[in-house]
């Protein structure tokens, strides 16, 4: 078996649980969608992922 | 022509040649993965049109983070860390299409259709391919590429149907997208990509994809009233 890079479980799971939280979000807005306030929030709740996610910081999600 | 199906388990036996090849493809794949939602979440997150295509917008970037999740995973067991492209700036990305942003709704709804087609395309690739976990991965991500290509297409035929200057934006987006399209698979004689055909990592010459692409996205265009951008026009890698 080839030596598995470091930290590709951490990370795999990591993202998981960040992909998952990104649905429920998106679930949680889009089954309100008359709901102004609830979709803001979702909108919201997405943007503070993805702007974690899009600063690729690896070493600080793992830590 | 190589026509076994390779294992993990199989993975330190083969040729370094095969396993330079799979690291690198698996290397731009995650990187185009990632790329996209570095292209447009900072913009289109906060300026789409409506409150639902916000959401559409992050429920993209969501299914892309995955893709990259489940081929990092992939290479990760190779021993490749592709967790660089996760921080790498737009401008070093793999493919050249990647590098920049995406500041107006229109080139995010023509990206979806024409670049995003163009992601399905490079993952029909590895259909059938020799890498099994590879192969394994591929249903899935295929299925979600196919809901951004209709999403982008709808938003697309929403702006030419609204009238001449949504139909303008639509053709200008189109012009700029559809050569970076073309070019995105590479160039025609490219002996790597013999190579990767070689050892059944892929099926088509990048020149074969590409006439594929040309022939099933020329009459979506005609029938959407847009013109066909020259394929010739603009192009860097022939």
């Amino acid at each position: 078996m080839p030596q598995a890079a470091a930290n590709t479980v951490e990370l795999d799971e990591h993202l998981m649980e960040v992909v998952r939280a990104l649905h429920g979000a998106v679930k949680q807005g889009v089954s309100h969608k008359e709901d102004t306030k609830i979709m803001e929030k979702a909108i919201g709740d997405c943007k503070e992922i993805l702007d974690v996610i899009m600063k690729g910081d690896v070493k600080e999600w793992l830590n | 022509m190589f026509t076994d199906k390779i294992e993990l388990i199989d993975f330190d036996k083969m040729d370094p040649e095969y396993k330079e090849l799979l690291g690198h493809v698996l290397t731009i794949q995650a990187d185009c993965e990632i790329g996209g939602p570095h292209l447009y979440v900072e913009k289109m997150l906060p300026a789409a049109p409506t409150k639902l295509d916000q959401l559409i917008v992050a429920r993209t970037a969501a299914e892309e983070i995955d893709h990259f999740r489940k081929v990092a995973r992939v290479a990760g067991d190779i021993g490749v860390d592709v967790s660089f492209v996760l921080s790498q700036p737009n401008e070093k990305r793999f493919v050249d299409t990647f590098r920049g942003l995406i500041t107006t709704w229109e080139d995010n709804s023509v990206f979806g259709f024409l670049i995003d087609r163009v992601g399905r395309y490079q993952l029909e690739e590895f259909y059938d391919c020799s890498y099994l976990p590879l192969q394994r991965i591929l249903p899935d991500i295929v299925t979600e590429e196919l809901g951004h290509i209709e999403y982008g297409y709808n938003k697309t035929l929403e702006l030419v149907q609204s009238g001449d200057a949504g139909k303008a934006k639509a053709q200008k987006a189109v012009d700029y997208w559809y050569v970076r399209a073309l070019d995105m698979f590479g160039r025609s004689g490219s002996k790597k990509s013999e190579r990767y055909r070689h050892w059944g990592l892929k099926r088509r010459s990048n020149d074969q994809a590409r006439q594929d692409y040309i022939k099933e996205v020329g009459p979506i265009l005609t029938q959407m009233g847009l013109t066909v951008p020259d394929p010739n026009k603009g192009r860097r890698y022939i």
